[in-house]
């Protein structure tokens, strides 16, 4: 989960660095819808990928291989 | 600058407000059933509280999609924030807005391939009819003031007087719609009980906060836009208080009735959409 | 009515000749969307459905095969492209023939899966599918007939005559038969019970932006 971390947090950086220059800078309107409609839902998805707990080592698989029927 | 500045107070304070009156909503419910309820600020607590939870991706699901879907319907309800509260435009957006937010129930059900979400999958394309009721007001609003421009329309209302006197049941069409977005409503088949959370089931951890996050958002944009509709060009304050009234009333209907079977549900809103449609049809020309 | 009142301001055209295509902000988001969800499905896997056993203390995993799967999310993609067409088109004729092109494909998406109830679901929202074109391309050629011309732009500065009306009601009928929406998805329903998520997802995107396009364009037409 390392790498994930890694990536997650470059995502954050990213989307922040564009929101804040769409913020500071008199940039063109369309630019401006893009930037809101696409980073500020990244920067939150990015930020739950970084906050998540993480699961015990000897539990991870139990978690995932989860059966939804209940045993 | 000003725009981005103004996109971003728009979504943090609908985030905000939507969670409150959700969490009013819920309270309501609670004291109508003659239970204490959580406190108001649960929802929005909720919402943060799942951002630090353990977030598992099951192994069977459908990935990208799993975790795009619930990106997409954050995207989906920006774009309703700014075409709503933030540049007033087109109306057909909204409504293809609303159309993603029933294809977002479809696949955050199916894309998990847990037997629930599938269920509630097949119930939200049962429950598209709901579209109905929407296309209808929307169609109605355009017979009436020729334009499906949200500031051509509050223009109109200043003009003319608010749309709620003069086509009042498209304002019952559209309040359907509210009432069926919101939670414990008779006509949710999408996340009823009996399939547990529905389409929400399997998305943990802090895919489940994202997706609580969107839905508050929109809660206070459909709100909002039901109130600028029918009401007109109203100050903040009666905008809070039009929007603490609606949370409460949907309470109390929330509160009173049982969940419709999927069907039924269907048939009650197509056959509210066409009394409606048909009666105002008749109100305009006679 | 023009383009703007019912989108938004006219961002732009692409003329192919007579074939315009036109992008107002409406348009072009819905157009986006489709192609992003198009894009999804391209690289996407598929789920396992996975249901209690019957007798045995087990779980079933229903997959889908490889080939089904090529199969499909070929089926798939062009059917988002196809739709992501309808969003920008200009004129009744592009129009109708990829509402046509989603119907077909709407049941080659789901022909592949081995279901009884599936496969029998598909065949009778077929059947209407396949009546449903008749109204579809007669009204969009009784109104070329009535007017001379596909061309929305034209058509919304038209006067409107009861058989251009009469054509739009067809095309309505054609339009709701086509894509299934109510009330005939109680026959597509069951067709939404397969694995494969990413691909059945387009055959109800696909449906539902196709109607919010056809309430533009006879509004456009109509009024």
């Amino acid at each position: 989960m390392e790498r994930q971390t890694k990536i997650c947090l470059l995502l954050l950086v990213i989307s922040t660095i564009f929101i804040l220059y769409a913020l500071v800078f008199t940039i063109p309107i369309w630019l401006v819808y893009v930037i809101s409609i696409f980073f500020i839902p990244l920067w939150i998805l990015s930020l739950g990928l970084i906050t998540m707990a993480k699961p015990r080592e000897e539990d991870k698989e139990a978690r995932v291989e989860e059966p939804f029927t209940g045993y | 600058m000003y725009l981005m500045a103004d996109i971003l107070i728009n979504v943090i304070i609908a985030f905000l407000a939507g969670s409150l009156l959700l969490g009013l909503h819920r309270k309501i419910m609670a004291r109508v059933q003659l239970r204490p309820g959580p406190p108001v600020i649960q929802y929005l607590l909720h919402s943060l509280k799942f951002f630090f939870k353990e977030s598992s991706f099951p192994k069977t699901a459908s990935m990208p999609f799993y975790v795009s879907i619930i990106f997409i319907l954050a995207v989906v309800w920006i774009v309703g924030v700014i075409v709503g509260p933030v540049t007033e435009n087109s109306l057909l957006i909204i409504f293809a807005v609303y159309a993603i937010y029933k294809i977002v129930e479809h696949n955050a059900g199916s894309s998990s391939g847990s037997p629930y979400g599938k269920m509630s999958c097949v119930r939200a394309v049962l429950s598209a009819a709901t579209e109905l009721p929407l296309f209808a007001a929307i169609a109605l609003i355009y017979f009436k003031t020729g334009t499906l421009n949200i500031s051509g329309i509050l223009m109109y209302q200043s003009i003319h007087g608010p749309l709620i006197s003069s086509i009042p049941l498209a304002a019952v069409m559209l309040f359907t719609l509210l009432l069926t977005k919101s939670p414990y409503s008779p006509f949710a088949i999408t996340k009823g009980k009996d399939l547990v959370t529905g389409f929400e089931t399997e998305h943990f951890g802090f895919l489940r906060g994202f997706l609580m996050m969107s839905e508050s958002i929109a809660w206070y944009v459909m709100l909002w836009l039901f109130l600028v509709l029918f009401f007109g060009p109203i100050s903040i304050i009666w905008l809070v208080i039009g929007m603490v009234l609606i949370s409460v009333i949907t309470g109390f209907i929330n509160a009173t009735t049982p969940m419709l079977n999927p069907n039924h549900s269907v048939m009650t809103q197509i056959t509210i959409c066409f009394v409606c449609f048909v009666g105002t049809i008749v109100m305009i020309f006679i | 009515m023009s383009f703007e009142v019912l989108g938004g301001n006219l961002l732009g055209t692409i003329p192919f000749g007579d074939i315009v295509l036109y992008l107002t902000p409406f348009n072009l988001f819905m157009f986006v969307v489709l192609l992003i969800f198009t894009f999804l499905i391209a690289v996407s896997k598929t789920e396992t459905q996975v249901e209690a056993s019957l007798v045995k203390l087990e779980n079933t995993n229903k997959n889908v095969g490889k080939k089904e799967f090529h199969q499909r999310r070929f089926l798939a993609v062009i059917c988002g492209i196809a739709s992501a067409g309808a969003m920008i088109t200009g004129d009744l004729f592009d129009f109708t023939l990829f509402m046509a092109l989603v119907g077909i494909l709407n049941i080659g998406i789901v022909s592949a899966v081995r279901q009884v109830s599936v496969l029998n679901s598909a065949f009778h929202y077929g059947l209407i599918a396949m009546m449903c074109s008749l109204p579809l391309f007669g009204g969009a050629a009784i109104i070329l007939a009535a007017t001379g011309t596909l061309s929305l732009d034209i058509l919304s500065t038209m006067h409107t005559t009861p058989m251009i009306i009469f054509g739009a009601l067809l095309m309505l009928i054609g339009v709701i038969g086509e894509s299934g929406v109510a009330p005939f998805f109680a026959t597509k329903a069951e067709m939404f019970r397969t694995p494969g998520s990413p691909f059945i997802i387009i055959i109800h995107l696909s449906s539902l932006f196709i109607i919010i396009r056809a309430v533009e364009i006879f509004l456009l037409v109509l009024m």
